[in-house]
């Protein structure tokens, strides 16, 4: 694609999803804050996995800490926007101290090191009465900047637009850059990107830490949003949707992130509304979520092993050629 | 004191001993050619002095600066770039960014330049492009610049991590093997080449199982056989060598 026509692919992307929450009826709506939620923390998961190599299942783990972060602050009286400003912050700086012996796994082990991590994380939280224990957190006030309110689904979506994009414009700059060749190179010889100077696990230790603060903003509006968080918002189920949604939309690709989170966030919509029909039993929907992922994770990896963006830039390239 | 100074540096696997007591000094702007048969412990002494593995015992200093307990990105930062024997390749990234990888060392511009596209970020990528445009140059890779780096036959690859190298603008140069794997016409460009590194002043260390080759370019050579020393000269005067011919040179086939 030469620059001019991916200029005005962005611009038409830009436009229709800035247009739609003016359309979508109420409970559309909510899907699309959900959907720009999570792909804020995916695009964060892609820069992790895809770019430097590094696997992480317990992603919705930072997620809380900034859902967390931002109700505590809020029912503590501090204004909004300083909660919603902390929340990146405070799952950074998780994820800076988290990551130090993490960070020296590779592989399986540091997948599963994460998601012990979480289920930890999770069990503090359901015995601290600080945090609210298993209740949670509730009446977390409104986002609000100065007399400014944020009280309708609609504001939510145009916050979440506008972190979105701020998300996707801080990685797409980091990747083409400097720090962004040195994250992919130790992802495939950390020998040889130490003999090129770069200091390898001060690196995996900033982009993991990046990766956390998207999910912490995320996590930040989205208690805004609900006005409650307990420790059963983040499941591990949350974990294992975000790496199937990078791995399905394709590693080493932003919009692959965006287009694998869209891809999966609609599909498990759409089950979960038949699952919720009279008569079908409380759990079919998680089990659902699992069984699609399990499907959709199997048909990329025998179908499209790279996943659906690279697929589809490939099969352009052929078409041109 | 300048050049590379190594003092009595040992390195051991379990019981075996890979590099025993070997002090050697590299002047300033020379060329040293290191031979040895296979396990002579070349490719380990050069570990050592690039900080991929820790010196049991024993001093490096490069420049005056005692180097031996820095990690290798620090070594690296001081102008150490290592060639290894192996190929090591950046995967997924094509030849011209494997290359701009090279140029992490003379380069600042972090996270935060880049995230904001500072001037710093800026200021780096020209710098960056211009120094992977020169040593693709030099190497004669840059019609490749645009190939995925995995699909290059094994000779370039191998051409491509000297490019690497040279683009860190390196203070000291470590080769090992770099013409193993080369066929005849890539060879001559390859002598070609660092004939006109040694001119420029760059001090060079190249392990090579091609005595003759190292005879061409070297100003001293070094001989290693079991970890250690044996002998050290000009190339005539290795050749002449009785132990070397003994130990090296007699049981080459
Ligand atoms: N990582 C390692 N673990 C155990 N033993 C090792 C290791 N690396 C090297 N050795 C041993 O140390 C000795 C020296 O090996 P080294 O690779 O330095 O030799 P070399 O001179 O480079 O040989 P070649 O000409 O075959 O490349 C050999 O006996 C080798 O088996
Ligand atoms: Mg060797």
């Amino acid at each position: 694609m030469s620059r001019v026509t991916r200029r005005i692919a962005l611009g038409i992307g830009a436009a229709v999803t800035l247009a739609l929450p003016l359309v979508l009826d109420s409970g559309q709506l909510s899907i699309y804050i959900l959907l720009g939620l999570t792909a804020i923390v995916t695009v964060g998961l892609s820069m992790l996995m895809g770019y430097a190599g590094q696997v992480s299942l317990g992603q919705a783990a930072f997620y809380g800490i900034g859902a967390y972060t931002a109700g505590l602050l809020a029912l503590h009286g501090w204004p909004p926007l300083i909660g919603l400003v902390a929340a990146p912050l405070a799952a950074a700086l998780a994820a800076l101290v988290l990551g130090v012996p993490l960070l020296r796994l590779r592989g399986h082990h540091l997948a599963f090191a994460t998601l012990a991590m979480q289920l930890i994380l999770l069990s503090i939280a359901d015995n601290q009465a600080w945090m609210g224990g298993s209740i949670g957190l509730q009446g977390i006030p409104q986002l609000s900047l100065g007399s400014l309110e944020f009280d309708t689904d609609m504001s939510y979506a145009y916050v979440t637009w506008i972190a979105l994009a701020g998300v996707v414009l801080t990685a797409r700059n980091v990747i083409q850059s400097r720090p962004g060749r040195a994250l992919r190179a130790l992802a495939t010889s950390e020998v040889a990107a130490e003999s090129a100077g770069i200091p390898v696990g001060r690196y995996k230790l900033t982009v993991f830490a990046l990766s956390a603060g998207f999910a912490g903003l995320a996590g930040g509006i989205y208690a805004f949003y609900l006005g409650y968080v307990s420790p059963g918002s983040f499941p591990i189920l949350l974990s294992v949707g975000y790496v199937v949604m990078v791995v399905v939309g394709g590693l080493g690709t932003i919009w692959g992130a965006l287009a694998g989170t869209a891809a999966v966030t609609l599909l498990v919509q759409l089950l979960n509304q038949l699952g919720t029909r009279d008569g079908v039993p409380g759990w079919l929907p998680s089990v659902l979520s699992y069984a699609v992922y399990a499907v959709l994770l199997i048909a990329v990896v025998l179908y499209l092993p790279r996943g659906i963006v690279p697929a589809l830039v490939s099969l352009r390239r052929r078409a041109d050629s | 004191m300048s050049g590379l100074e190594v003092s009595a540096v040992a390195k051991h696997f379990g019981g075996v001993y890979a590099v025993r007591d070997v002090s050697l000094s590299v002047a300033d702007g020379e060329l040293r050619g290191i031979i040895g048969p296979n396990g002579a412990g070349k490719s380990t002494l050069f570990n050592v002095i690039s900080g991929h593995l820790a010196a049991d015992e024993g001093a490096i200093s490069l420049d005056g600066r005692r180097i031996e307990r820095l990690p290798p990105h620090q070594r690296a930062g001081l102008g150490v770039s290592i060639v290894f024997q192996a190929a090591r390749i950046f995967r997924g990234m094509t030849v011209g960014e494997n290359v701009m990888v090279g140029a992490h060392r003379t380069t600042s511009a972090g996270f935060t330049a880049a995230a904001l596209r500072l001037p710093a970020h800026r200021r780096d990528e020209r710098r960056i492009a211009a120094a992977a445009h020169a040593a693709l140059e030099m190497t004669g890779l840059s019609e490749f610049a645009d190939r995925d780096a995995g699909t290059l036959p094994h000779g370039l690859q191998r051409s491509m991590q000297l490019a690497r190298a040279l683009c860190a603008e390196p203070s000291l140069l470590l080769l090992d093997e770099p013409a193993s794997g080369l066929r005849a016409a890539e060879r001559e460009d390859l002598i070609e080449l660092l004939r006109k590194l040694r001119d420029t002043g760059l001090t060079i260390m190249l392990v090579e199982h091609d005595v003759a080759l190292v005879g061409r370019l070297a100003d001293r050579i070094t001989v290693l056989d079991l970890g250690a020393v044996i002998a050290e000269g000009t190339p005539g005067q290795i050749r002449d060598h009785p132990q070397v011919i003994a130990a090296y040179l007699g049981a080459a086939p």
